[in-house]
């Protein structure tokens, strides 16, 4: 269990960690986010005394950590970072086993860790084990970066954006194995990153930062449902719709750039503009550009007369919605109708857009690949 | 004229290289380690390589008395810059990433120095090991100048006695001597950069 109590840290004038309190279960995937600079770097160096707080604590299983000493305490904390920091003058065995050694593991202890460690990624032994970090790719290398943080078996590992330099690929492989792990090893680990997908993906519960605070501590799924503010609205973006469907609106899916006709035009007029636009019916609006009903082809077969306007054929028997009406009403309507569209009004009742199958595959599409 | 004085010269400078490293590599340890003494060491040491040899090992002999022992203590003192700046200059030069990692695995400092920032700052301290021997090879001949014999000895006697071979001998065997120097321990060294810089870094 990890405690944060009231923890403060400046830099001269600023205050980079302001009265962070929190705790962090046994066995619980903890991943801090948040824009850059907001200080989960320093939130994360804090819990191995890489940085000392200037005020509060921070206990470690009850125990303050600031009593006990920090080499020892690090070897009992795996550590992870983006640039990998593999020791290029030591083999992937020696440096697996390096802090094995430091605690004065025996060989033959080293020996069964390296095939252990090696094993769990899939790396074969007679193949990595003698090989040198640059002989490696970057993936590969971080792999080892993360068996050496594990090696000890450390019940807490800490993990500055480790995946943050690799393709998306190895990415997700990545990201894949060390959930794997954790399933396996029950570690408790405290993760940085500030890719949302990559939160949401690991986390049993989010920590979001900003300005040396913490926004908002809470497992996906409910951060989802309830973001506590714009800031963290904005990373989760895109996920929310995905994940929460229940908000979404028709303004979600509309298709903005429709035709509309004034309903003094003349029929004349009316049919060119459908022929140009090469639709079969168009939205009516009155001088104001409000909206008061559509005009279809068959509407203006249907009459005769050189002088008459659209007002004298238009209809106003649709169902309309709403820019924020619940986008599922929209969808049902469009689904039961025979017309292939549904229209949308702000509240002045002037025409948002319409919404079409297409602009609902459209904006799906978007939502789920960005 | 013999392979005895190439071997008397070869010694000097030897001796004082090693005696060089001795001190230099602690040096420039502690200019790594310490902010407040880096400016004083590095100065100190950049300011004995701007006495000129013959003045410094004149001032020692005067202190020392004329010999070998002269000789070493002076090579030893003009050869620190080298070995000094580029100890500093390896161990600042660590990827700090791998640093980082050293220090949140839990080794202590001294550890950290000893099997991670030596061994990685290696191939730059021994760039600096490598210009010191060259410039050593070089400044030795001043040697015949405080009574410590070496292949500077034949050349003045050369030059005393309008000797042309004494004169030729000496400068091609020291030419030879820095030149094999030069480029045996510069073999080395690429294969020290390569062995730690593979494709990926
Ligand atoms: N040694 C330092 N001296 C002064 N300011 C620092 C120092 N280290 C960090 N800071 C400042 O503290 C703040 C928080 O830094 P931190 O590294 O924790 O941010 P972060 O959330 O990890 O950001 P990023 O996502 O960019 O890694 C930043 O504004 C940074 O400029
Ligand atoms: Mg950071």
């Amino acid at each position: 269990m990890i405690q944060f109590e009231h923890v403060v840290k400046k830099y001269g004038d600023a205050t980079v960690l302001d009265d962070i309190s929190f705790t962090i279960e046994p066995g619980q995937f903890a991943v801090l986010i948040g824009p850059s600079g907001c200080g989960k770097t320093t939130t994360l160096k804090t819990i191995n005394r890489l940085i000392e707080p200037d005020d509060g604590t921070v206990r470690i299983d009850g125990d303050d950590i600031s009593e006990v000493n920090r080499v020892q305490l690090r070897r009992r904390i795996g550590y992870v970072i983006q640039q990998i920091g593999l020791f290029p003058n030591m083999t992937v065995a020696q440096n697996i086993t390096v802090v094995p050694k430091l605690l004065k593991y025996s060989k033959e202890d080293c020996d069964k860790i390296v095939h252990d460690m090696l094993e769990m990624v899939d790396m074969p032994y007679d193949q990595y084990a003698h090989k040198y970090p640059s002989e490696m790719s970057g993936g590969q290398q971080q792999r080892i970066g993360v068996l050496r943080a594990l090696a000890a078996s450390p019940p807490i590992v800490l993990m500055d954006e480790p995946f943050g330099a690799l393709d998306p690929m190895t990415r997700s492989a990545l990201q894949d194995e060390i959930l794997h792990l954790q399933k396996k090893l029950k570690k408790t680990i405290v993760f940085v990153t500030h890719d949302m997908e990559e939160a949401l993906n690991l986390a049993d519960v989010i920590i979001f930062m900003e300005n040396g605070k913490i926004t908002q501590m809470a497992p996906p799924e409910e951060m989802l449902k309830n973001p506590a503010n714009e800031s963290v609205k904005n990373f989760l973006g895109k996920h929310i719709a995905v994940d929460d469907p229940s908000t979404l609106t028709a303004a979600d899916f509309l298709r903005t750039n429709v035709v509309t006709v004034d309903s003094k035009k003349s029929l004349r007029t009316c049919t060119a503009q459908m022929m140009r636009s090469n639709v079969d019916s168009l939205i009516v609006t009155d001088e104001n550009d409000k909206y008061i009903g559509t005009v279809s082809v068959e509407d203006i077969k249907s009459v005769s007369g050189d002088d008459l306007r659209v007002a004298d054929v238009l209809k106003n028997d649709r169902e309309t919605f709403r820019v924020d009406d619940d986008a599922k009403r929209c969808f049902d309507k469009l689904l039961s109708t025979k017309d292939n569209y549904v229209i949308v009004l702000k509240h002045d009742d002037t025409v948002a857009g319409i919404i079409t199958k297409t602009s609902i595959a459209k904006a799906l599409a978007e939502r789920l690949w960005g | 004229m013999s392979v005895s004085i190439i071997l008397e010269h070869l010694l000097m400078v030897v001796a004082a290289v090693f005696c060089s490293i001795l001190v230099g590599l602690p040096l420039g340890i502690a200019s790594y380690f310490f902010t407040r003494v880096r400016r004083i060491i590095l100065f100190v040491a950049d300011v004995l390589q701007t006495v000129p040899s013959l003045a410094l090992l004149g001032i020692i002999m005067i202190f020392v008395g004329a010999g070998k022992t002269t000789v070493i203590i002076g090579i030893t003192l003009y050869s620190l810059l080298p070995i000094v700046r580029n100890t500093y200059l390896g161990l600042s030069e660590v990827d700090p990433g791998v640093k980082e990692a050293a220090r949140g695995m839990g080794m202590s400092r001294f550890y950290r120095l000893m099997h991670v920032e030596l061994p990685l700052a290696f191939p730059i301290i021994f760039t600096g090991i490598r210009i010191a021997t060259v410039n050593a090879i070089g400044t030795v001949v001043f040697a015949a100048s405080v009574g410590g014999g070496g292949l500077g000895a034949i050349i003045y006697k050369g030059i005393r006695v309008m000797n042309m071979k004494w004169i030729a001998f000496g400068t091609l065997s020291l030419m030879a001597m820095a030149i094999v120097f030069d480029i045996a321990m510069g073999g080395i060294e690429t294969r020290l950069n390569r062995k730690f810089s593979g494709p990926s870094n």
